[in-house]
């Protein structure tokens, strides 16, 4: 029906967005049944190495998006962004799971793999945006740096404030979301929750700590990607290998 | 300190050769004088005794040993390499001379005094610029002479002048030819100073190059 008022829509402005509508509603039945059904198969398994994998496969795909979105030709970017995601996800997932919710297994796929969706997503977009604003500013700054080696400064005391800033610029969008949760918009795992009958005082606590949790997996994720693929910017003799 | 350069070849990532076969030495307390045209490489050709860049080929030895053998940091305070492009860090002249001091490398080598600054500014004719004056606000001219005493004050013992007065007036660029000069000659520190212009060198143990593709060629007069 919505879709239906939106095609109409398109025709009476000629907007000939009638075809994408229909290809992306059929996109989105069988694209969420598909992963519905994979997911009941996955939590009624249990099975770790089926979780792991599931997650890792998420990732590769997370960090194949990322390699492509930053066109970058002089450093490779799909392992630091894999390294990295693994490594903040699990270090969040096992404290989230295992200490706060203390969900037995830690990796129980109810909690693992829908979590896991949430932190890939928004690191890619922290990661990208930090990826991206690297690049730009070791080569806008190149001078500087390069006045920096000079003086006898290793390619880590040459770039220290470019790194601050660029870990800087891939939290701001959590950080945003964190001023205005609730105020501007009411995100959609909350929404969800309450949608499907749990008390909104319930949605909200555990909207608060994936919130949170988002930000801590930004910041470990993008930290670690940045510190990697700056130090894939130099040689080991601290020369710059950006062209 | 003595830097040579053994057949040495350089080649760009995707680029035809820039030089190849190149023979040079720098013997200590030496002035060489690189000219050549634009684009010919003699910004790479430093770049490569300060290791900011490798030879595709070829050997440079300092002091007998692979310049690969020295730790990095430590070359690059000993052979101090003066771009081009005067390139200030935003804040006063004395955050510039105090600039180097921030890194590890540095080591146990102390903050230089009011005095070894002020006298560095007498020498390249500074006087009227103070330490207090926003660096970013000086004269392309004073720029060049600030950043050549920024590289002085770690105490190199080679300095690499990149086109140090291309972007000079006539009265700056003698100058800094009349302030290297005396570098050179009365603080002993060897010099590798490359430009396309004439360069005026009247007291200096001195000798000429034309850097042409492919061939380095001592020469006897300016090649202006």
């Amino acid at each position: 029906m919505f879709v239906v008022v939106a095609g109409v829509g398109s025709l009476l402005f000629k907007l000939r967005l009638e075809k994408d509508l229909a290809w992306g509603t059929m996109r989105t039945f069988a694209q969420l049944f598909l992963v519905g059904y994979i997911l009941k198969f996955i939590f009624d398994i249990k099975n770790p190495y089926l979780v792991i994998l599931c997650y890792t496969w998420m990732i590769f795909w997370a960090a194949q998006t990322i390699s492509g979105r930053v066109k970058e030709k002089d450093v490779r970017l799909f392992a630091p962004t894999f390294v990295s995601m693994v490594v903040s996800y699990m270090i969040v997932a096992f404290v989230v799971t295992g200490a706060i919710l203390q969900v037995k297994p830690w990796y129980t796929p109810q909690y693992f793999i829908p979590l896991g969706g949430m932190i890939i997503g928004n690191s890619m977009n922290a990661i990208s945006i930090a990826l991206d604003r690297l690049f730009s500013d070791l080569r806008k700054e190149s001078d500087t740096i390069e006045l920096a080696l000079c003086l006898g400064a290793t390619y880590q005391e040459a770039t220290g404030d470019i790194l601050r800033a660029v870990i800087k610029a891939g939290m701001i969008p959590s950080i945003n979301a964190l001023m205005t949760v609730g105020l501007v918009s009411l995100p959609g795992m909350m929404t969800g929750q309450i949608l499907s009958g749990t008390q909104p005082l319930t949605a909200i606590k555990y909207q608060i700590l994936v919130m949170l949790m988002l930000v801590a997996s930004t910041a470990i994720g993008t930290a670690i990607v940045v510190h990697i693929v700056r130090r894939r910017c130099f040689t080991k003799a601290h020369q710059m290998a950006l062209s | 300190m003595r830097i040579e350069l053994r057949n040495v070849s350089l080649q760009h990532d995707g680029k035809p050769l820039l030089f190849q076969g190149i023979n040079l030495a720098l013997e200590s307390g030496e002035f060489i004088l690189v000219q050549g045209a634009s684009g010919v490489g003699k910004s790479s050709l430093l770049r490569l005794m300060n290791r900011l860049q490798e030879a595709t080929s070829g050997e440079i030895l300092i002091d007998g040993k692979l310049i690969a053998t020295y730790e990095v940091t430590s070359l690059r305070r000993n052979i101090g390499y003066v771009q081009q492009t005067p390139i200030m860090i935003p804040g006063s002249v004395e955050d510039n001379f105090n600039f180097p001091f921030q890194f590890h490398s540095t080591g146990a080598q102390k903050l230089p005094g009011l005095d070894e600054k002020q006298m560095w500014m007498d020498t390249f004719l500074l006087e009227g610029v103070k330490l207090s004056d926003d660096a970013m606000k000086l004269s392309v001219g004073q720029k060049q002479r600030i950043a050549l005493i920024r590289t002085l004050l770690v105490n190199p013992k080679i300095l690499l002048c990149d086109e140090p007065t291309s972007a000079l007036d006539q009265q700056s660029k003698e100058i800094v030819e009349d302030s290297l000069e005396r570098l050179n000659v009365e603080h002993g520190i060897s010099i590798v100073l490359v430009t396309h212009l004439d360069f005026t060198l009247s007291r200096a143990n001195s000798r000429r190059f034309l850097l042409q593709p492919n061939r380095l060629e001592e020469v006897s007069v300016s090649i202006s």
